[in-house]
Order: C-alpha cells, then sequence, then structure tokens
C-alpha cells in the first residue's frame, strides 16, 4: 500500500474483510475495530509504509517554499526544528495506537467524545485531504505544464481539472494496475531525488554555490517551523492508523520518529537545494531543467497518484464518520469534484506561484496539532490520573462530547493562528507550538480540575454496537 | 513438489536474477569513462546488489508458512524491481549524456527487472496471500 500524502489515513496495510478481536470488522481495515494480534507486522513493515507516505512529490516540493524563505543552512536548520517536533508528537501517538490497537478515529472518542471525534477526524481528515486533493491535483497540473508546454488542454488550470477528474475516476472504479505501477515507484522515487539533488549541484557552482545561495527576503524562523511541521500535521496525528499494526507497543512510534526525522529532513533539503540551484520556481520546474528527462517527471505523477486516491477515499471515511449519510463511493465524487474545482481555480489564478502551497500549510500547522494535544494529554496524564482507561469493543460507553476537549481544540488552533497571524507570543511564537502547549494545558487544567472536583465534564453516553459504530 | 517448495524456489531464482543484473550493471558502469552514467550505474546496480545480497540468505532460510518466505522475498522484490524502472526511466535522461549502446543496454536490463520482478511480486503475493504492501 502506499498510503496518502503527508496527511490521509494509510490504507496501505489492507487486511481482508473478516471477524476482529471484538466485533465484526464490515468496513474493512478494522476501520472501527482494534487490530487483532494475527495481523501485527514488524518494525521494519511499519517502517516502509510511513516511507511511502513521504514518496510524493509535495515532500521535496515543500522543500522549494523553503527555499523562497531562507538560505540552505537555515533551512535545514528550520526543517530539523520542525521535524524533530514532528517526531516527538507523532511518536507519541504512534505509541497510543500501537498499545490500543484502534486507530486515530477511535482514539479521539475518548478526549473528544463521540460527536467531538468526528469533529476532529473533520478537522484533521475530512476538509484537510479535500485541500491535499486539490495541492496534489494541481501538482499533476503544473507537472503536465512542464513537459507538454504551450497547447490550451496542457495549461496549468486545464491540466489541474481533467487530471483531478481523471484521479477521481480511478479513485472511484479502482484500478489495480495503477496500484500496483505506483507501489513499485516508491523505492526508486527516493534514489531519483538523491540523483537529482547531486546533479544539480554537478550542473550549478557545486556545494560552494549552494551555501553562498540567500534568499531576497528571508522570513522569520517561527513561520517556517510551523510550515514544516504543518505539511505533515495530518500525518503526524494520524501515526497510530499505522502503528495498531505494529508487533510491539514502540514500533510505530519509533519507525515514525526516524522516518520523519532523518528522511524528512532530507527531503525537504534536497527539494530546497534543487530550488536555489537552478533558480526555479519551484521543484518540478527544476527536475526537468536539470536534465532528468520527461520519464522522472511522469514517474512523479504516477508515484502520486494513488496517494491521492487515498486522500479522496480518507477524506470520504471521514464524512461518511460525521454525516452517516451516502457511500464511500458517492462521496469520492464530491469531495473529487470540489478538489478538483479547487485545484483548477488554484492554477488558473496563481499559476506555479508557492504562495498559497505555504499558506496553506502553515494554517495546517496552526490548526491540526492541537487534536493530537488533547489526545496525548488525555492518554498519558488524565485518563491515568482519573483511573480511566482506553478500551473499545461491543458494548463500551463513550460520552457524546467532552467539553474540555473541544474547547482545547479550538482555543489551541486559535492560539497558533494568532502566533502566527498577529505575533503573539502564547508563549513561543511559534504557531505550531503555541497551538499544542495552549490545547495541552488547557485541557489538563480544565479536565484535571472538574475531574478532581468531581464535576462531570463529559457531555451523553453513547454505546458502540458489534460494527464499532 | 509442494507449494511451500515452489514458492521458496520462485522467491530464490527471482533475487537471484536480481543480483546477476545488477552485479553486471556494476561490471560495466565500472568500465565507463562518463562519470555521469558510470555513478548513475553503479547506484542503482549497488543497490540492487546489496538488497538482494542481504535479503536471499534470509529467505534461503526460511522453512516454515509459506507467508514467512513471501514477505522477505517480496521487500527484496519491490526494491529490486523499483530500481528496473530507475532504468528505464534515466536511460533517456539528457543530464546523463549516455550513448546509444548503453542506453540500450540499461533500457534491456531495467526492462528484464520491471517485467519479471512484477511477475515474481504478483505470483508470490497471490501463491502466498500476503499483500504486496509488506
Amino acid at each position: 500500500m502506499k498510503p496518502p500524502i503527508l496527511g490521509a489515513a494509510p490504507q496501505a496495510i489492507s487486511v481482508s474483510r473478516q471477524e476482529a478481536s471484538a466485533g465484526v470488522d464490515v468496513y474493512g481495515d478494522y476501520a472501527t475495530l482494534p487490530v487483532p494480534k494475527s495481523e501485527l507486522r514488524s518494525t521494519l513493515n511499519i517502517f516502509m509504509v510511513y516511507m511511502g507516505v513521504l514518496a510524493v512529490i509535495a515532500a521535496i516540493f515543500a522543500g522549494s517554499g523553503l527555499a523562497q524563505m531562507y538560505d540552505p543552512l537555515t533551512t535545514i536548520k528550520v526543517s530539523l526544528a520542525g521535524n524533530a517536533l514532528l517526531a516527538l508528537f507523532g511518536g507519541l501517538i504512534a505509541y497510543i495506537g500501537g498499545s490500543t490497537r484502534a486507530n486515530t478515529y477511535m482514539l479521539l472518542r475518548y478526549p473528544l467524545g463521540r460527536l467531538g471525534a468526528a469533529i476532529g477526524s473533520l478537522i484533521v481528515s475530512g476538509i484537510p485531504l479535500i485541500i491535499w486533493f486539490a495541492v496534489e491535483t494541481w501538482l499533476f497540473g503544473m507537472t503536465v505544464n512542464v513537459i507538454y508546454p504551450h497547447h490550451a488542454l496542457t495549461s496549468i488550470a486545464a491540466a489541474s481539472l481533467w487530471g483531478g477528474l481523471l484521479m477521481m475516476l480511478t479513485a472511484y472504479y479502482g484500478f489495480r494496475a495503477i496500484a500496483v505501477l505506483s507501489y513499485i515507484t516508491v523505492p526508486f522515487w527516493y534514489v531519483l531525488v538523491t540523483i537529482g539533488f547531486f546533479a544539480a549541484i554537478d550542473l550549478h557552482g557545486g556545494f560552494n554555490a549552494l551555501w553562498k545561495a540567500k534568499p531576497p527576503h528571508p522570513a522569520a524562523l517561527s513561520l517556517g517551523i510551523t510550515y514544516v511541521f504543518g505539511v505533515y500535521a495530518a500525518g503526524s496525528v494520524i501515526t497510530s492508523d499505522v502503528a495498531r499494526y505494529g508487533e510491539r507497543k514502540w514500533s510505530g512510534a519509533a519507525a515514525w520518529s526516524a522516518h520523519v526525522l532523518i528522511f524528512m529532513t532530507l527531503l525537504l533539503f534536497a527539494g530546497a537545494a534543487m530550488t536555489i540551484l537552478t533558480k526555479s520556481p519551484n521543484v518540478i520546474v527544476a527536475i526537468a531543467q536539470i536534465g532528468m528527462g520527461v520519464g522522472a517527471l511522469l514517474l512523479a505523477i504516477l508515484g502520486q497518484w494513488t496517494t491521492n486516491d487515498n486522500n479522496l477515499w480518507s477524506a470520504s471515511l471521514a464524512w461518511i464518520n460525521v454525516t452517516g449519510r451516502l457511500t464511500k463511493r458517492q462521496w469520492v465524487l464530491i469531495t473529487g469534484v470540489i478538489g478538483t474545482l479547487i485545484a483548477a481555480l488554484w492554477g488558473g489564478y496563481y499559476g506555479m506561484s508557492m504562495e498559497p502551497f505555504i499558506k496553506f500549510g502553515v494554517e495546517l500547522g496552526n490548526f491540526i496539532p492541537p487534536v493530537g494535544a488533547v489526545l496525548i494529554a488525555d492518554y498519558y496524564i488524565v485518563s491515568r490520573i482519573l483511573g480511566r482507561r482506553y478500551t473499545f469493543g461491543p458494548g463500551t460507553r463513550y460520552s457524546i462530547a467532552n467539553v474540555p476537549g473541544l474547547l482545547a481544540v479550538f482555543l489551541g488552533g486559535a492560539a497558533g493562528w494568532l502566533a502566527t497571524h498577529k505575533g503573539l507570543h502564547l508563549p513561543t511564537g511559534v504557531g505550531t507550538i503555541d497551538s499544542i502547549i495552549v490545547a495541552f494545558l488547557l485541557y489538563l487544567a480544565l479536565a484535571l480540575t472538574l475531574g478532581r472536583a468531581g464535576v462531570r465534564f463529559e457531555i451523553g453516553e453513547w454505546v458502540e454496537r458489534p460494527t464499532g459504530f | 513438489m509442494s507449494e511451500q517448495e515452489s514458492l521458496k524456489r520462485l522467491a530464490l531464482i527471482s533475487i537471484a536474477v536480481m543480483l546477476i543484473l545488477g552485479v553486471a550493471s556494476m561490471a560495466v558502469g565500472a568500465t565507463l569513462e562518463n562519470y555521469r552514467a558510470r555513478y548513475l550505474l553503479m547506484l542503482l546496480g549497488g543497490i540492487v546488489v546489496v538488497d538482494s545480497a542481504v535479503y536471499l540468505p534470509i529467505v534461503y532460510a526460511r522453512r516454515e508458512d509459506p507467508r514467512r518466505i513471501a514477505v522477505p522475498a517480496l521487500q527484496s522484490l519491490w526494491i529490486s524491481t523499483s530500481m528496473g524502472l530507475g532504468y528505464l526511466v534515466t536511460a533517456p535522461a539528457p543530464y546523463f549524456q549516455l550513448s546509444k549502446a548503453l542506453e540500450a543496454f540499461m533500457a534491456v536490463v531495467g526492462a528484464i527487472m520491471l517485467v519479471y520482478g512484477l511477475y515474481s511480486l504478483l505470483v508470490i503475493s497471490r501463491r502466498s496471500g500476503v499483500p504486496l504492501a509488506v
């Protein structure tokens, strides 16, 4: 399997429809049930799945964004800082998945409640994944335009339109051949990026030229850290979706942390270096300019094809969880059309500009992390102090809404936004860090104070059915 | 021959074929004067050789159920097959300035790796019941 872009819920580890340890796996992939022991995988397998998530053009494309903000050395520092945060944050959530064998949506039932988990699912998956689909579709349009310029049907807007519809249809019908080819591209993608990096060094003045490069308008470090965190924020919050398959509790945490700290940093730097050295507007143009050939660009398209399909599938699952209406395939059409239109408008208005991509990454870094922060606070601290265990299965009782959890998510997001856009220090001034700190502390303060005072802070009650819903 | 033995045999032969092709690439690469082509062949061939050399004894040592044989075999072939795609993609790339003969060599090696690798991956996956993404 090749899981989604730096975002969507992975479907790579696909398993047959069967009975799980408790309940019936009606939806496949144990979407609403804990993973049984017979399906557990090695730490190396989990690592490979995460590497598949990262093997998309958006990862090095994000490096192009950094190239417009910083010099190469600062790019490395910002990448390391953002990725260290991601490693810690996602690692803690992955450990929860490894311990409970539950996916993100199930885990969120405790810190947010049944309804709150649906809202959290929308914040993490439902809305961002439609935009991620649009981003990848826009990248598709841009790549086609670089390969075949000067034709009405290959303008960025037009190619985004037909490319998005094509990807939506393959997601709707499912084409195994495309899925297999896309899966085959993953290992070579890393080699290609490495070759591209050294080719750019070879052609454009060596490492000396790289280290001397400076952007015309350097950005604040806090913006870059939030951006780096943001482009993989959704992925970091849903690490448990993969980690729950790990044979050891720490398998997912170790695999996640290693891949993000080492390989995400390298990809960001490689993307930035290629963009800087070739003086290209983005890494797609850079790859073409280096002379890696049409094949490399087609490979980029192929590699992200199923990733984008997965974005639609995961977004659809989130919307079903929220609305309880329509089928997954109907939601694929709805979200696909919306995402395609956004991509076409984006391509028509911004062309190849990195501006909207950077803004999108920053906002993800503000609003998604609080969901994970509340989960971490609840699992590691609140549930232990208040004597509550994370259990799942038919008959388990959950609240409808966990009020402190929901408050912490929204206020944490607001704190991140204020730090990024208004320069407030709440307390650090780095949007993504402030959103995590505010959500984490606010939830702890409210839940522990109310819990110890004997005040019920959760509203309503919902009993899990055999299907997991 | 039992189903398990047949599966193991296919896995071992497939990995061995990849190993031979990798060694051939490195040998050809080592003789080239064009440094871009030399590094390219040494890199792609080297990855295939290391991958196959690591996994071949692992698969050989597995004697239990087909799933335990299939998992390392699929992991190894996934990497080698992907490098096969790499031969095909990089051969015509202007940056490397390959001669026509070398381009043809890489196209042939890449095509064999890709087609044979895909065939082995799909057959091993189907026979063992292990999904491709392992």
